[in-house]
C-alpha cells in the first residue's frame, strides 16, 4: 500500500524534470522541428518533397556525403593505427611516464575544435614550427612538408585530435581485462604474439570497435577544421556544407534536407554505439589492473616504447604549446603586443578590436550556460534516478541533445531568429540556449553517476525523522553533489567557452565570442592574435583538465 | 547553507554580468547600419577611415557590418528580407545586381553626384545600385616566388601543369572575385570550353577559398605566387610598402571588368541619413576608397594618386551581359560546382 509519503516523493521528484523538459522540447526539440519541415517547404513556400529530391540526386551533394563518410572513414582508420600500439604499451607495461601519457590523452575531450585547427596550422603548416625546424636542420629555402589545404590535412589533424580517445580507451579497459586467460594460454605452450593475437586481441574487440565509432561519429560531424583546412566544393563535409547553404548561399531548406541525412546517419551511428557500449559491459567481468613489468624486455622492444611514447607526446603537446609560444613571440622576436591588443591597452583594428568584447562575452556567456546547465542537470538526474518507470527513457531524453549535431542546433536557431525582430539582446540569450542544450547531456552525464552513489537511506532516514522530501534533497543530497556539481559546472562552462560550430551557424555578424574572433583572425592570417584568444582558451581547458581529474575516484561515505 | 549562498553569489553574479552583453550594442536610433564585404571593413579596408572621417563631420553614427564575401553578403540581405536591419548595403558588383534587384529591397536614388560618374558605369539603369568603384580581375603574381619567365600570359595558361599547387582560387558561389573569373573564363573559352579549363586548373589550385580576404591573406604569407583579385590589388603594395613585388599580369586576350555598387534599402526608417552617406561615398570618399580598397574612383574629378601607374590597363575588357547572366547564372553555378568536386 502506497502511502502518503511515498506519494509526495513520487510528485516531487517527478516535477525536478520539468525544467529540464521544458528547456529541451522549447530549445532542442522545437528549433530542430522547425529545421526539419523547412526541408519539406518547396520553391513556392507549399508542402513540398522537392527539395529533399534535389538533396539527393543532386552529384554534388551525393558527393559531399561521400567525401564525409570517406574521410571519417579514413580519419577513424589513420588514428587505429597510432592508437593501438600506444594502447598495447599502456596497457602492457608501467613505465614513469605512462600516468602522463594517460592523462594527456585526455586532453581531446576538453580542447575545442577551433583550438585544434590553430595548432596545427601553427604547428604543420607551410610556415609552421615543423616546418622552420627541419628548414633550419637541412638548411632548406622551401618548407618540406606541404601538408596543409589538402586531403592529408584533414585526416592528419583528424588523427590528431582523435587517436588519444581510442588509445585512452582501448587501454584503460586492456588494463582492466583478466589476465589469467593469457596466463593460461602460456601455460599451454602458446608464444607471446600468439597469445596476443588468439587471445587478447579478440577480447579487445569491443573496446576497439567502441571507441572506433566513437571517432567515426566525431570526424562525419567535424565543421571546424573542414573549414579551416579543407576548401573548395571538393573537401566539403555535410555540416560544412549545410552551414555554407545556410549563411552563404541563403538556402534554408537545402540545408534543412541535408541536416535530415546528416540526423540519419548519426543516429545510427549512436545506436551503433551505445549497442557496442552494452555489449562492453556485459563482455567482461571489471578487474584492478595488475603489477606490470616496467619495460618491453628487449633493447629493441624498448627503443620502440620510448620512440613511440615520446612522439605521441609531442604529437599531443606540440601544436598546443606552438599557440601558447606563438602569442608571445614572433619573428621580431618576445612582445605582449597581441595581449596588450586584446585587452585594449593599444589600440587595435577590426577583429582584433572586437576581442575584449569576445572575453567579456564567452565569459559572460559561459558563467550563465554552467549554472543553468548544472541546474538542470541536476534535477533531471535526480528525477531519473528517483523514479521508478521511465528511467530510461527521461535519460534518453535528457541525452537526445546529442544525437545532433552543433551545426544544424545552431540552424534551428538561425531559422527561427531570422522570422523575429529583435536585438542584440536577443541573439545573446539564442547563444546561451543553444550552448545550454549542447552542455545538458554531459552535465548530466557527470551528475548521474554521482547521485547513484547516494543511498536511498539517507532521504529515508531524513523523512523519518520528520524531513520533507524537497528539505531532505536540499540539505543532505545537493551537499553530497557538491563536488560532481563542481566539475559539471567546469565542464559546461569550458564547452560553451570553445562552442564554435552552433555559434558560428546562429550568429549574426554583431555576436563576438572568443571562438569566432578566433576564426576570424585565422581567416586574416593574424595568427598571433589568434594565438593570444587561443591561449586563454587553452588555460580554460586545463581547468577542466585538473577538475576532472580531481574528482574523479571520488567516493561517498 | 552554505550552499545556497554561493548559489545566490553566482546568480547574483550572472545577473550582473546580463547588462554586459547589451555593452555598447544598445543602437541609438540614428546610428546608420551599412552592410559591406568584410574586406572593405576589415583590418585592411577603407571601412574603418570612411566612417570615422563621415561620423566626425555630420557627427552622427554608422555601424559597419562585414558580412563575409559579396555574394554571401547579398545573400544574406536577400534571405533577411524586409526585416533586415540594414539602411545602406554596399558592394554589389555588376555581375550578382540582378538577384539584388529582382527582390525590390532597394529604393532608386538619384544622386547630385552620378552626372561626375562615366556614362559606361552606370550599369543599373534604376539607379538603385549608383556604381562607387570599379576595377578589373587579374591573376596578381609573387615575383619573389615566380621567375619572370615562367609567368603565366593567358588563362590557358594557368592550367598547364607547372603551376600545380601554384594558384590560388575563389569560390564563385560565395565570392563576387570567385564569380567574376567564372565568368571571364566563359567569356574567353565560351560555354564549350570553360569547364574544361576549369577541370585542368583544379588541379594546379593550391585551394578554393569562400571569400576574397582570405585568398590573398594566403598569397601574402607567401603559400602560392598566383592568386586572382585586381589589376589594382598592386597599387596597396606600392602605398602601403612601397613594394612592388607583387605585380599584376596582363593577359592580351582580355580581361573581366567588375562595376561595384552602393544601394540604398527602401525599408530603411533613416532614408535622409542613408542619401547623405551614399553622396558621401561619391564624392569625399573616392579617394580613401581608390587607395585602400585598390580600386579606380568612380567619380572622374577624383585626383588619382601616382601609384596607380603601377595598375597595368588592360588592352581589351569585358563586362557581362545582364540578361545573358540573368538566364545562365544558377545553370554556370551548378556546373562548376558539380566539375570542382569531381
Amino acid at each position: 500500500m502506497r502511502t502518503k509519503g511515498t506519494i509526495e516523493e513520487g510528485r516531487f521528484y517527478q516535477r525536478m524534470a520539468l525544467p529540464a523538459l521544458v528547456v529541451i522540447s522549447l530549445f532542442f526539440v522545437l528549433p530542430l522541428l522547425f529545421t526539419l519541415s523547412s526541408a519539406f517547404i518547396g520553391p513556392g513556400g507549399g508542402f513540398s518533397l522537392s527539395p529533399i529530391k534535389a538533396v539527393f540526386t543532386d552529384p554534388y551533394t551525393l558527393r559531399v556525403m561521400r567525401f564525409t563518410i570517406t574521410q571519417a572513414a579514413l580519419s577513424t582508420l589513420a588514428s587505429l593505427l597510432v592508437a593501438l600500439p600506444g594502447a598495447y604499451l599502456l596497457s602492457s607495461y608501467s613505465f614513469r611516464s605512462k600516468s602522463l601519457i594517460l592523462a594527456l590523452s585526455a586532453i581531446p575531450f576538453v580542447i575545442p575544435s577551433i583550438l585544434v585547427v590553430l595548432g596545427f596550422v601553427i604547428f604543420f603548416g607551410n610556415n609552421g614550427f615543423l616546418n622552420q625546424l627541419l628548414m633550419a636542420l637541412f638548411s632548406l629555402s622551401e618548407p618540406p612538408l606541404k601538408i596543409l589545404y589538402s586531403y592529408k590535412a584533414i585526416i592528419l589533424a583528424h588523427t590528431f585530435y582523435n587517436f588519444p580517445i581510442i588509445m585512452n580507451l582501448v587501454a584503460t579497459y586492456a588494463m582492466h581485462l583478466d589476465r589469467r586467460q593469457e596466463a593460461a594460454s602460456y601455460t599451454l605452450g602458446a608464444s607471446k604474439s600468439e597469445t596476443f593475437f588468439r587471445i587478447t586481441l579478440p577480447r579487445l574487440l569491443p573496446a576497439i570497435i567502441s571507441s572506433a565509432s566513437l571517432v567515426f561519429l566525431f570526424c562525419f560531424s567535424s565543421f571546424a577544421i573542414i573549414l579551416v583546412l579543407g576548401g573548395g566544393p571538393r573537401y566539403s563535409t555535410m555540416e560544412v556544407e549545410i552551414y555554407r547553404q545556410a549563411r552563404m548561399v541563403g538556402s534554408a531548406s537545402a540545408a534543412a534536407a541535408l541536416s535530415l541525412f546528416s540526423i540519419l546517419v548519426t543516429s545510427l551511428l549512436l545506436a551503433a554505439y551505445s549497442k557496442s557500449q552494452q555489449r562492453l559491459v556485459q563482455s567482461e567481468a571489471y578487474k584492478e589492473p595488475l603489477l606490470l613489468e616496467r619495460r618491453p624486455a628487449h633493447a629493441l622492444g624498448r627503443i620502440l616504447a620510448l620512440l613511440y611514447a615520446l612522439s605521441a607526446l609531442l604529437f599531443i603537446l606540440a601544436p598546443i604549446a606552438s599557440v601558447i609560444v606563438r602569442s608571445v613571440y614572433s619573428t621580431s622576436g618576445f612582445s605582449l603586443k597581441w595581449y596588450r591588443q586584446l585587452l585594449n591597452l593599444e589600440r587595435a583594428s577590426s577583429h582584433m578590436g572586437s576581442a575584449l568584447a569576445a572575453l567579456t562575452n564567452s565569459l559572460a556567456i559561459a558563467l550563465t550556460v554552467s549554472i543553468l546547465a548544472v541546474a538542470l542537470g541536476t534535477s533531471l538526474a535526480a528525477s531519473i534516478e528517483r523514479r521508478k518507470r521511465g528511467k530510461g527513457a527521461l535519460e534518453m531524453l535528457g541525452m537526445l541533445s546529442m544525437t545532433v549535431s552543433s551545426v544544424i542546433i545552431g540552424l534551428g536557431y538561425f531559422l527561427i531568429a531570422s522570422r523575429l525582430h529583435g536585438g542584440a539582446s536577443l541573439s545573446y540569450a539564442l547563444v546561451v540556449l543553444a550552448h545550454l542544450v549542447i552542455a545538458l547531456p554531459f552535465t548530466l552525464r557527470v551528475m548521474l553517476p554521482e547521485y547513484r552513489k547516494i543511498p536511498l537511506s539517507y532521504t529515508n532516514s531524513a523523512r523519518t525523522l520528520g524531513s520533507t522530501t524537497g528539505h531532505a534533497f536540499f540539505t543532505i543530497e545537493l551537499p553530497l553533489l557538491r563536488g560532481a556539481m563542481v566539475s559539471s559546472a567546469i565542464f559546461a562552462f569550458a564547452i560553451s567557452m570553445g562552442e564554435f560550430n552552433a555559434t558560428l551557424t546562429l550568429s549574426s555578424s554583431t555576436i563576438v565570442t572568443l571562438p569566432i574572433v578566433m576564426y576570424r583572425l585565422i581567416g586574416s592570417y593574424n595568427y598571433q592574435g589568434a594565438c593570444a584568444l587561443g591561449t586563454i582558451l587553452i588555460i580554460v581547458s586545463a581547468l577542466v583538465f585538473i577538475a576532472t581529474g580531481t574528482t574523479k575516484g571520488k567516493k561517498h561515505a | 547553507m552554505k550552499l545556497h549562498r554561493t548559489a545566490l553569489i553566482l546568480v547574483a553574479i550572472t545577473l550582473l554580468l546580463f547588462p554586459l552583453f547589451g555593452q555598447g550594442k544598445q543602437e541609438r536610433q540614428d546610428t546608420l547600419v551599412v552592410y559591406a564585404y568584410d574586406a572593405f571593413t576589415g583590418d585592411w579596408g577603407p571601412g574603418p577611415a570612411l566612417v570615422a572621417a563621415y561620423e566626425a563631420e555630420y557627427n552622427t553614427k554608422v555601424r559597419l557590418v562585414g558580412s563575409g564575401d559579396a555574394v554571401e553578403m547579398m545573400n544574406r540581405l536577400v534571405s533577411e528580407g524586409a526585416r533586415t536591419p540594414a539602411d545602406v548595403v554596399l558592394g554589389i558588383t555588376d555581375d550578382m545586381a540582378g538577384q539584388l534587384l529582382e527582390t525590390g529591397l532597394l529604393r532608386p536614388y538619384e544622386s547630385p553626384y552620378l552626372s561626375e560618374i562615366p556614362a559606361f558605369l552606370h550599369f543599373d539603369p534604376t539607379s538603385c545600385l549608383l556604381p562607387f568603384d570599379y576595377g578589373n580581375y587579374a591573376f596578381i603574381v609573387d615575383s619573389q616566388r615566380l621567375e619572370e619567365e615562367a609567368w603565366p600570359t593567358s588563362l590557358g595558361d594557368l592550367a598547364d601543369s607547372r603551376y600545380k599547387d601554384k594558384i590560388i582560387l575563389i569560390d564563385p558561389r560565395t565570392s563576387s572575385v570567385g564569380l567574376g573569373l567564372l565568368l571571364w573564363s566563359i567569356e574567353e573559352f565560351g560555354e564549350e570550353g570553360w569547364l574544361t579549363w576549369w577541370e585542368a586548373v583544379k588541379k594546379n589550385a593550391l585551394t578554393i577559398t569562400d571569400g576574397w580576404s582570405s585568398a590573398y591573406g594566403l598569397f601574402t604569407e607567401g603559400e602560392a605566387p598566383l592568386v586572382i583579385s585586381f589589376t589594382t590589388s598592386v597599387v596597396y603594395h606600392v602605398l602601403n610598402e612601397e613594394s612592388t613585388r607583387y605585380r599584376a599580369l596582363i593577359f592580351p586576350s582580355g580581361h573581366q571588368a567588375t562595376i561595384e555598387g552602393v544601394g540604398i534599402l527602401a525599408g530603411s526608417p533613416r532614408q535622409s541619413e542613408a542619401e547623405r552617406f551614399v553622396d558621401f561615398i561619391l564624392s569625399e570618399g573616392q579617394l580613401e576608397i581608390a587607395i585602400t580598397n585598390s580600386m579606380y574612383p568612380t567619380n572622374a574629378s577624383t585626383p588619382l594618386p601616382p601609384a596607380f601607374d603601377w595598375a597595368p590597363k588592360p588592352e581589351h575588357s569585358f563586362s557581362a551581359d545582364r540578361t545573358r547572366l540573368e538566364k545562365n547564372l544558377e545553370r554556370w553555378l551548378t556546373e562548376w560546382t558539380e566539375v570542382m568536386s569531381r
